[in-house]
């Protein structure tokens, strides 16, 4: 049964929240070391999964595991080696920042008072002020030191950036790909690929509750789609042209946008003939493979 | 067992709010028996006495566990009074810390917090109820001493029992306790935003009627058994005043039952914040 070791791996994990759905048979496989993005929109199910591996809530039906522990049995010594940053900061209103840290910190064996002193610096931010007073961004900085003084060897991000500047972002990008070059594996969740993109090697995308694609970041990439422009000497129709690949065209004036997953050649030969002014033919971005992958989900419905 | 840093914590956190109810309490009883010296100078306690022995305050006074001879000792005055003042604030501060200790988390979102740290929902649990039960403890000894305190400054000549006031004192612990426990285990029934706070007000205000009018009306007798206040034995006069077994039991074990509830409905719950 078992065959290879995973850091975090569940099995049909499903959540109802009576009739209401959480997440349906969630199957993940995330490796020791790696980063994992895990991507959808808002109301997907990433937190409702998130919540689940962190004994927040109990599954329906179907197990998790981590660090071969089960996720309902020993969630408090999986969370030994846990560090948790929530999409949504909420801390006890009238601790200042240092009486926040440290009392977080004393749910965990490590000493982290020079760590607290050390991060505090890396990201600006005062140990004084009292939580209530903090702006969202500063609360967030504080979410992500109370995630880290404890240097836990897995990371759980909810949607860690909103709220953060560029330049604290591009910090703590920084600061967690050091963590994983010490070997911390970092579970990503966001709604924003650009963000998964600069950090993720494997991305999994849900959607309503399911996941629909696990995928390298570089097969997604690769996956020989392209995005087509084409402007005609008249207005365009959404089937000007026909041709095996084509997905959503988009006409607009003289324009039809779509992306195409069919070979050059086929399009090629579709066009011939045709009154054309100009062909852009460029590589989707990720958030556009992403449309792709949620539209073609709606085609199997 | 308790999680220490959670204990720690938490008692910081209500530290001013004990300290408030403390002084509150006190300041009642201390100015509430500043009185009895006054009743009891001659004239005025026969002038109360004829205003007493009137059929609506006589009813009055029943109402509240009182009579009027009972007012001539010093213990039945203070615990006519504790009946009425004490033990109903008692019985608000811990259902209100009670209802709040655990709940509080999820209202406020930093349960979320809390249990993503290496801690199970039992200890956590516990430890808010070591937390709750130290405040009542503690709250419980100023009063005990305040009381003692003002029954040693004002009795003048009356005589009272140093046992029948400890009785008193202790079946007014386990009141507070059981109100404790109920409001403890309702805070986790009560979804996010609802007014607990008004439910738990509701709660030892409808008790305390119920007792009252099971009082004055001697064929609801039966139905005043509903609330807590009517197991509290308030004869502090009587020779055979005692801690009676049934009423300790009634008191310990209806706490029990919604403490236990609690951790069995603790330890399931999904925290959705």
């Amino acid at each position: 049964m078992m065959g290879k070791m995973y850091l975090i791996e569940t099995q049909n994990l499903t959540k109802y929240y009576g009739k209401a759905r959480g997440i349906i048979n969630i199957d993940l496989q995330i490796e020791p070391g790696e980063i994992f993005g895990f991507i959808g929109p808002n109301g997907a199910g990433k937190s409702t999964t998130i919540r689940t591996l962190l004994g927040l809530i109990f599954p329906t039906s179907g197990r998790g595991r981590i660090f071969g522990l089960d996720i309902v049995k020993d969630s408090k010594e999986i969370k030994k080696q846990i560090g948790f940053m929530p999409s949504e900061v909420h801390y006890y209103e009238k601790m200042d920042v240092h009486e926040l840290l440290s009392y977080s910190a004393n749910f965990y064996e490590t000493d982290c008072e020079s760590r607290i002193v050390e991060l505090a610096g890396t990201f600006d931010l005062d140990l004084d002020r009292k939580i209530i007073d903090l702006s969202r961004g500063n609360q967030k900085k504080v979410s992500i030191l109370q995630s880290l003084i404890h240097q836990p060897p897995l990371l759980i991000l909810d949607e860690p950036t909103s709220g953060l500047d560029p330049l604290m972002q591009a910090k703590f990008f920084d600061i967690l790909k050091e963590e994983n070059s010490k070997g911390t594996t970092i579970f990503f969740s966001s709604h924003t690929l650009s963000e998964v993109q600069k950090m993720c090697r494997r991305v999994g995308i849900i959607k309503d509750g399911k996941i629909i694609a696990v995928e390298d970041i570089e097969t997604l990439r690769k996956k020989q789609l392209r995005k087509i422009q084409i402007e005609f000497n008249h207005p365009a129709e959404p089937d000007e042209i026909d041709c095996p690949g084509i997905i959503d065209p988009n006409p607009e004036k003289n324009n039809l946008f779509f992306l195409f997953s069919g070979t050059i050649n086929d399009l090629l030969h579709a066009l011939d003939g045709k009154d054309i002014e100009d062909l852009i033919i460029e590589e989707p971005t990720l958030e556009e493979i992403f449309m792709h992958y949620y539209s073609e989900e709606n085609d199997k419905r | 067992m308790i999680n220490a840093n959670i204990y720690t914590k938490e008692l910081k956190r209500y530290r001013n709010s004990l300290i408030g109810w403390s002084i509150s309490v006190a300041v009642f009883i201390l100015l509430g028996m500043a009185f009895y010296p006054l009743l009891m100078q001659e004239d005025m306690f026969k002038q109360i006495s004829a205003f007493l022995e009137n059929p609506f305050m006589k009813n009055m006074m029943t109402a509240f566990g009182a009579s009027a001879d009972m007012w001539t000792n010093v213990l039945g005055f203070y615990s006519t009074r504790n009946a009425m003042f004490i033990m109903l604030l008692g019985s608000f501060f811990s259902i209100l810390l009670a209802g709040k200790i655990l709940a509080r988390e999820e209202q406020e979102k930093t349960a979320e917090f809390l249990l993503t740290k290496p801690v199970t929902r039992l200890e956590v649990v516990r430890s808010k109820l070591a937390v709750y039960l130290t405040n009542l403890i503690l709250l419980n000894i100023v009063i005990f001493t305040i009381g003692l305190l003002s029954l040693e400054i004002f009795k003048g000549d009356s005589r009272y029992s140093f046992k029948a006031f400890f009785i008193h004192w202790f079946y007014a612990l386990l009141l507070m306790l059981t109100f404790g426990a109920i409001g403890l285990f309702l805070s986790l029934l009560i979804k996010r935003g609802r007014p607990i706070i008004s439910l738990s007000i509701g709660i030892i205000v409808g008790a305390y009627f119920i007792d009252i009018l099971s009082r004055v009306t001697p064929s609801a007798d039966k139905f005043g058994y509903l609330s807590p206040f009517k197991f509290i034995d308030t004869g502090v006069l009587r020779p055979d005043y005692a801690l009676v077994g049934w009423r300790v039991f009634y008191f310990l074990g209806l706490s029990l039952v919604f403490i236990v509830l609690t951790f069995v409905r603790y330890k399931k719950k999904d925290i959705l914040v």
